[in-house]
């Protein structure tokens, strides 16, 4: 089967100069986990995660941490994302993005889905512009 | 690619019940129990989006969305396999409810709610979402009401920057919204009366009001001018020509007239795109608008009836 087959299309995207603020605003009222970030010719440019948002919140050292029990408190998360909210997405999307094509295999969406540990994958057609997305749950609801 | 804008779209909500008990003696006949229900997506530029996706016709439904009602209208068109790209607002989705009461299903009672306003951040952010969009728009079908806080002029100014980016343009509207959107040079428009058989302060309520004031309007610049004459009927208007198109039926036969309008408005579209005559395509659009409303159902979509139907609808050239 092709990814085409199987995509959900939405094209809930958003531009590079969209502030943090309003992105997590998008996410919430689509209820998506991640959004594909657009150029102007809605080709595909990166791709940012409530995932990136949180990490961009958290203390640099946190990667060196076992435990969150070193975090002082939410309270500095939250300055955190209140000082970066007005800032474009551009600052912390995924450059290196990972799409599939609507012509692949669903099988090649499946592995990348799996390999990458991501919720969903952008579709792209044969010009790099958006056309839908597949989520672990396109995927479940096909091999059923 | 064929896009369709519904600014203001809505959850259909339809009743039908027995008798509907109103201005009745005691409290206790107040209630009316429904006998069935439906809960669907709708709204003009949905509704069309959903008829044409039936056809098997790529499409992309945009406009705005919000709440859980906003969910349930992404939800049910993504199922019927329309590409969504909708702008989320802080309001709520509007509801509008239907009801159908038993041999009387061919005048439905339409309660709809105008819907919450929209700010002028959110409409910023669909003129750009909606501007990428053109770059694959061969087609772009602004239709319905428009939301609290949107300016009439808005579907002028998205008729034009669709024509400028070489789609054909189609607006089903009234009021304000209409007489605004005409001033871009539609390749279609078809004026909503339901409420107010008026365009422009021109009254269309006879066949000769409707055939004047579409050939102004055509002469304005607008090639297609289509109108809802009788439930049974609809006139036509082009630099070449009028058109009478009747369906065979009674009103009295119809069963829900919901998006009825919509489905011929988008059957007219799908054979213009097709490449077909306005002849054919007023043809097919008549008559699957005809079978959505003998149907039960919102939408009817079945091909095969509807070429059948063909057969059946009048096409007299005035």
């Amino acid at each position: 089967m092709k990814v085409r087959d199987i995509m959900t299309k939405d094209l809930t995207s958003c531009e590079k100069d969209v502030s943090i603020r309003e992105l997590i605003f998008i996410m919430e009222s689509a209820g998506v986990p991640n959004i594909p970030i657009v150029d102007e010719e809605d080709k595909v440019i990166g791709f940012i995660s409530e995932k990136d948002i949180i990490r961009a919140c958290l203390p640099g050292y946190f990667d060196m941490l076992h435990t969150a029990s070193f975090i002082p408190d939410m309270n500095q998360i939250s300055k955190k994302l209140d000082q970066i909210s007005s800032e474009p997405v551009e600052n912390y999307m995924q450059g290196d993005m990972i799409v599939v094509s609507e012509d692949d295999d669903d099988l090649q969406a499946a592995e990348i889905i799996i390999r990458k540990n991501i919720k969903n994958l952008p579709v792209v057609d044969k010009y790099g512009r958006l056309v839908g997305k597949v989520r672990r749950i396109d995927l479940l609801r096909h091999l059923l | 690619m064929i896009i369709t804008v519904t600014l203001n779209p809505a959850i259909d909500k339809i009743y039908w019940v027995d008798q509907l008990k109103m201005a009745q003696e005691t409290q206790d006949e107040f209630l009316t129990r429904a006998r069935s229900s439906d809960t669907s997506a709708g709204g003009k530029g949905v509704n069309i989006s959903i008829f044409l996706s039936r056809l098997g016709v790529e499409n992309v439904a945009m406009g705005f969305v919000g709440g859980d009602m906003g969910h349930v209208v992404v939800r049910d068109l993504r199922d019927e396999g329309v590409t969504t790209n909708f702008v989320w607002t802080n309001g709520e989705t509007r509801t509008n409810v239907i009801v159908l009461e038993r041999g009387h299903e061919y005048v439905p009672i339409f309660i709809n709610e105008p819907g919450t306003p929209v700010s002028q951040e959110e409409i910023t952010r669909f003129i750009r979402r909606y501007k990428r969009m053109l770059n694959r728009a061969t087609w772009v079908i602004l239709a319905g009401s428009l939301p609290l806080g949107i300016d009439a002029d808005l579907y002028r100014v998205l008729a034009e920057m669709a024509t400028e980016a070489g789609a054909r343009v189609v607006i089903s509207a009234s009021g304000e919204a209409l007489s605004r959107g005409l001033l871009a040079s539609p390749y279609i428009a078809k004026p909503d009366i339901r409420e107010t058989p008026v365009v422009d302060g021109i009254p269309l309520r006879t066949s000769s009001e409707i055939i004047d004031a579409g050939k102004k309007m055509v002469g304005a610049g607008t090639g297609i001018i289509i109108v809802s004459h009788e439930v049974t009927g609809d006139i036509a208007i082009s630099a070449n020509g009028v058109w009478e198109i009747l369906t065979p039926e009674k009103s009295t036969e119809f069963k829900n007239l919901v998006g009825a309008d919509d489905v011929l408005l988008g059957g007219v579209v799908h054979m213009l795109n097709k490449g077909e005559t306005l002849e054919d395509a007023l043809r097919f659009g008549m008559a699957a608008g005809t079978l959505s409303a003998e149907s039960d159902k919102k939408i009817c979509a079945d091909i095969t009836k509807i070429e059948k139907h063909m057969e059946a609808i009048s096409i007299k050239k005035v």
